[in-house]
């Protein structure tokens, strides 16, 4: 096995539009999530979203945007990113061994909801002429390759919130299994329309808005906590063959070293410790780590009840008695769930900790659950963290989990 | 009274910062940036514009005076279709 760089990071996210912001949003413990300023919004029980700031027209043509869907839209601008800051010229190397992985959960579901209230709202006949070229799950993928001419894998998957953590996996198994050259991985998500929010509104896994102050409304960990709230955005990394990469003075902001999978087989919605544990030792499996190896984790962190409980029990159950000593990162509470892209904008977010040092704050952290007794960096960042390695955590409905490990650049 | 070949043009100048002032008939649609799928966007805001229901079956346009010419004929179509309906 090849050992695997990420070279470029590319974000467009409810806490910034770099890794650079987003790593500054974070070290400040700011909070993207946001009341929601839409003419639906007077429709939602909890009118709360982390949005993306973000509408592309300095960056594509009109005529492009209009076959664009949002998610699309953004992961193209976070691969475009992604490529600038790996400093990749497109024309080199060999298109046919470079991939793109794609994670999404919902795909172009904004475009779908805009067609079927013209059909169905409007009773209107007249569907827009690209709605299936939008709403398609592998249109961001498709984008990518067109614009960066990569012409091998291009690959979409959908496993709910994993969807991301499983792309980036995928694409690291290909990396380092000498079958590709180069990759761009990650994930999309723009799932902010009414249609999509009323669906996650109507399974009760949605957060009650904090009256107080709507930015403070995702708590996780926290024994007051009352569900996730949703957000839109992409991350994109470019992975390649560390030598390759030093060999061209490439930037290295550090390496996948490891990938985990499991599956629940349980329940559709209900995590299982021992889903998640799974997943966790397949991880460490795959990089040939104990645990004692693992500095902190970038928890998945929903903010529900049972992720939150069942995440804390899988981290003890891998880690034993020293998963207390490890600092535990919920960074939902700032970025909101991105879904299918969490996984890609947490596993930056792991890698640039890495590379300042910190651990990001677990915000809005106030009252202490018996039931997630470790270490989550309660409400601001932790300074002078020497961590080297890190878990990403992503789990997801369907009971599909995916754990990547991120190691720091030498 | 507006003619076809200046409401295309508008559309154009909108959807793809086409200007209108210098467009030809003979211009070829490819020039333009709008091929065969562009095609179709185009000929789904026609019938916004215009108020009227294109066949679906594909039909080729290379030039924008094509598509003048196909926008007249089933503009005159159509309106004999509705004054019969009219009539009736």
């Amino acid at each position: 096995m090849r050992r695997v760089a990420v070279t470029g990071i590319g974000v467009v996210s409810p806490l910034g539009n770099s890794a650079a912001e987003v790593a500054r949003n974070a070290l400040a413990g700011r909070s993207g999530i946001r009341r929601l300023e839409r003419p639906f919004a007077s429709r939602l029980a909890a009118p709360l979203a982390a949005t993306a700031d973000f509408d592309g027209t300095d960056q594509f043509d009109p005529a492009r945007l209009r076959m664009l869907d949002r998610f699309t839209l953004l992961a193209l601008a976070a691969a475009r990113q992604a490529m600038a800051d790996a400093r990749h010229d497109p024309a080199a190397g060999d298109g046919r061994r470079a991939g793109v992985f794609v994670g999404s959960g919902m795909g172009g579901s904004q475009s779908m909801d805009e067609g079927y209230r013209t059909l169905y709202g409007e009773g209107s006949d007249r569907i827009k002429p690209f709605t299936v070229l939008m709403g398609m799950h592998n249109a961001a993928a498709a984008w990518i390759g067109i614009e960066n001419g990569l012409r091998g894998p291009n690959l979409t998957y959908s496993t709910a919130c994993s969807s991301s953590a499983v792309a980036i996996g995928e694409a690291w198994l290909r990396v380092a299994g000498g079958s590709l050259d180069l990759a761009l991985a990650g994930g999309a998500e723009a799932p902010l329309s009414c249609g999509s929010i009323k669906a996650w509104e109507a399974l009760h896994t949605l957060a009650a808005i904090d009256a107080a102050a709507p930015p403070a409304s995702c708590k996780p960990f926290s024994r007051n906590r009352s569900g996730m709230v949703l957000g839109e955005g992409a991350a994109m990394l470019v992975l390649e063959p560390l030598d390759a990469a030093l060999a061209r003075g490439a930037p290295v902001h550090g390496e996948v070293i490891g990938y985990g999978l499991s599956n629940d087989a349980s329940h559709i919605t209900q995590p299982s410790v021992e889903g998640q544990a799974d997943a966790m030792r397949a991880a460490l499996a795959s990089a040939g780590l104990a645990p004692a190896a693992i500095d902190a984790i970038n928890a998945h962190g929903t903010g529900t009840q049972a992720n939150d409980a069942a995440e804390t029990a899988s981290i003890k159950a891998v880690f034993g008695a020293r998963a207390h000593r490890i600092p535990i990162s919920a960074t939902k509470a700032m970025h909101g769930h991105l879904l299918g892209a969490a996984g890609a904008l947490e596993g930056v977010l792991a890698l640039l900790a890495m590379q300042q040092r910190v651990a990001w704050p677990t915000l809005h952290l106030l009252e202490p659950d018996p039931a997630c007794d470790l270490d989550y960096v309660p409400n601001t960042a932790r300074l002078g963290v020497p961590a080297r390695t890190m878990l990403s955590n992503s789990f997801a409905f369907g009971g599909s989990n995916a754990v990547l490990v991120l190691r720091a650049a030498d | 009274m507006t003619s076809t070949f200046e409401r295309l043009g508008a559309i154009l100048a909108k959807d793809y910062r086409i200007e209108s002032e210098t467009l030809q008939l003979d211009a070829r649609l490819e020039s333009l940036g709008i091929d065969s799928l562009g095609a179709v966007e185009l000929l789904w805001s026609v019938e916004e514009a215009f108020g009227i229901q294109l066949p679906h079956e594909p039909v080729p346009l290379a030039t924008v005076g094509d598509v003048v010419d196909y926008i007249d004929a089933q503009v005159a179509a159509q309106a004999i279709a509705g004054s019969g309906q009219v009539l009736a």
